[in-house]
């Protein structure tokens, strides 16, 4: 029988690695809402509804920057041939998905927080309009990967809708300098003051900065175990069914597993990956690799 | 790459000029979508003249979704995207005539669309030059845009309902910048609020016209 | 402050929701590999003894 095309099960240091991030973001995530609802005081002009500053500027930093900047990042990286390979699709992929759920988190958590700041759930100002646009092109972008596809030009379709979508992310970026909006200029990334927000509150955003970037840390991990899973059962369980039939249906081996080729004899569709991790997987944690098949183009 | 361009958007426009496409169905389509969106305002004059600018807008961009759907399918007949290439056009000469195409389709249809807002919803123009420079600028924009998704989306079997679900987002700030400097260009606007939109258009135009030179050769060989 | 409680509930609610729905995803997609191997080890024994 031919060598299984089985994605490795991920190594105990790897499992080890995801969940300790995970605990590690679980806990943090906890501090942050001990010390933004308990410990942090009041401001002196919003009052409590301060407390919202250490969930919404954390979320919407990871959505539109870590998130979707990372995809824009990998999706660049999976077009330029040099680099190109599968593992940059999907990394583009989880990150994209993670990326819109906390993005509903920032528009939500925006909402919240701007009824009574405002005295209305949404406005039509350029930075709000422009985060839901970016919503909406990466909903895009998932609803195009649904479509049936080879894995490569799944891959870079993807990649370019990301990149076009990506464009937005530095418009929205700039939008409060440019136009006059409801939401206030930058506080930490100010390029003209230093950072004017002092004491427990400075020490509790950073706390929900970095806790929050955990846990897209180890959503971003395991939603890219789950891609590299759902890719393998997508091209892999047909073919042992087919294998299956073909075993049942004439003498025994006649199954080309061994050279690629599909049950149907219409050539090999994707060269029989090993069962190692390639060294040339670019992870240095060895987390991902285990998942990774390997890279097409090589045998090609 | 300029030859080549020529090339494309005369063929483009030669296509249409026989079959007259975009002029008995695009234009008439934006027309209608014009009559329903008073219909749908509202008899009260000066709401409709203040929802005007939205909605020539809108009725463009629909309009542009259905240029650039008939842009690609030209194309799907007969092998003619292989041919195109196998032809050894520069694929950046080949976006180029294809936008450009598409944009003097549009242009056409703003005008139309122009006249019309002015005559059913009592728009009246206090800065002409604003009116002008945000259909020149966000016709572009359309262009540009709708012909890479157009490409990109070229080889799906669901295109009809994908490709407006993937340029409308991309499109809405062609949208929005342009509402607000025809806002501007209209009773009751300053023409600064309106430069400030144009800078926008501009940044938008050029970006996507850049990406779309660089990316079409590799976009064209994955359809 | 309600408006806050209601903020952090609804965020946090949305991000563990969504990490509860990865974890199983990602049981359900290991336990489905495990069975195609299982299945392909069952059918590799079979052919190379019968």
């Amino acid at each position: 029988m031919s060598a299984t095309r089985v994605p490795p099960p991920l190594s105990p240091r790897a499992r080890w690695t995801v969940r300790s991030i995970g605990a590690a973001a679980a806990v943090g995530m906890a501090l942050t809402v001990w010390l933004g609802l308990w410990v942090t005081p009041p401001d002196q002009v919003q009052g409590n509804l301060v407390r919202l500053v250490y969930i919404h500027p954390g979320v919407a930093w990871v959505a539109l920057y870590l998130a979707f900047g990372l995809a824009a990042v990998a999706s660049l990286l999976y077009l330029w041939p040099r680099t190109r390979s599968l593992f940059w699709d999907r990394l583009a992929a989880a990150a994209v998905e993670v990326g819109v759920v906390f993005n509903v988190c920032t528009l939500v958590s925006g909402s919240i927080w701007g009824r009574p700041t405002w005295g209305v759930y949404w406005a039509w100002d350029a930075r709000l309009t422009l985060t839901a646009i970016l919503l909406v092109l990466f909903l895009g972008y998932i609803a195009l990967r649904r479509l049936p596809a080879d894995p490569e030009k799944r891959a870079k379709r993807s990649a370019f809708v990301c990149l076009f979508a990506a464009v937005d992310i530095p418009i929205d970026h700039f939008s409060v300098l440019w136009w006059r909006t409801l939401h206030q200029g930058a506080t930490v990334l100010n390029p003209d003051l230093s950072p004017t927000i002092h004491g427990s509150m400075a020490w509790t955003l950073l706390i929900s900065f970095l806790s929050l970037t955990l846990v897209f840390v180890w959503m971003l991990l395991v939603r890219y175990r789950i891609g590299v899973l759902e890719d393998w059962l997508g091209s892999g369980e047909l073919d042992v069914a087919l294998r299956q039939r073909q075993a049942e249906g004439s003498s025994a081996g006649t199954a080309d597993g061994a050279t690629g080729t599909d049950a149907l004899g219409t050539g090999p569709r994707e060269p029989v990956p090993s069962l190692v991790p390639t060294p040339s997987s670019p992870d240095p944690a060895g987390v991902v690799a285990a998942g990774h098949p390997a890279v097409p183009e090589r045998a090609r | 790459m300029w030859r080549d361009t020529l090339l494309v958007a005369g063929k483009d426009l030669r296509i249409e000029a026989r079959s007259r496409v975009a002029l008995s169905q695009v234009v008439p389509f934006g027309v209608v979508a014009l009559v329903l969106f008073a219909f749908a305002l509202g008899p009260d004059r000066t709401r409709m003249a203040a929802g005007a600018p939205g909605l020539f807008w809108l009725a463009v961009l629909f309009c542009a979704v259905l240029a650039v759907q008939r842009s690609v399918a030209v194309e799907s007949v007969d092998g003619a995207r292989d041919g195109l290439r196998l032809s050894g056009l520069d694929p950046a000469g080949l976006f180029l005539g294809k936008a450009s195409a598409i944009a003097a389709q549009l242009i056409v249809l703003e005008v139309v669309l122009g006249v019309g807002v002015v005559l059913l919803y009592g728009a009246r123009i206090t800065t002409p030059w604003l009116i002008v420079a945000s259909c020149l600028l966000g016709t572009l924009g359309l262009a540009a845009t709708g012909t890479l998704y157009g490409a990109l989306s070229a080889g799906l079997r669901v295109r009809e309902t994908l490709l407006p679900f993937l340029l409308l987002p991309i499109a809405a700030p062609v949208l929005l910048a342009g509402t607000r400097i025809w806002q501007a260009g209209m009773a009751g606007g300053t023409a600064a609020d309106g430069s400030q939109w144009l800078r926008l258009l501009v940044v938008f135009d050029a970006v996507y016209l850049a990406l779309g030179v660089v990316v079409y050769g590799p976009i064209q060989e994955s359809a | 402050m309600n408006y806050v409680i209601a903020g952090y509930s609804i965020v946090l609610g949305i991000l563990f929701l969504y990490a509860a729905q990865l974890v199983w995803r990602r049981r359900r997609l290991t336990r489905a590999v495990d069975r195609v191997v299982a299945f392909h080890e069952d059918g590799a024994r079979r052919t190379d003894g019968g």
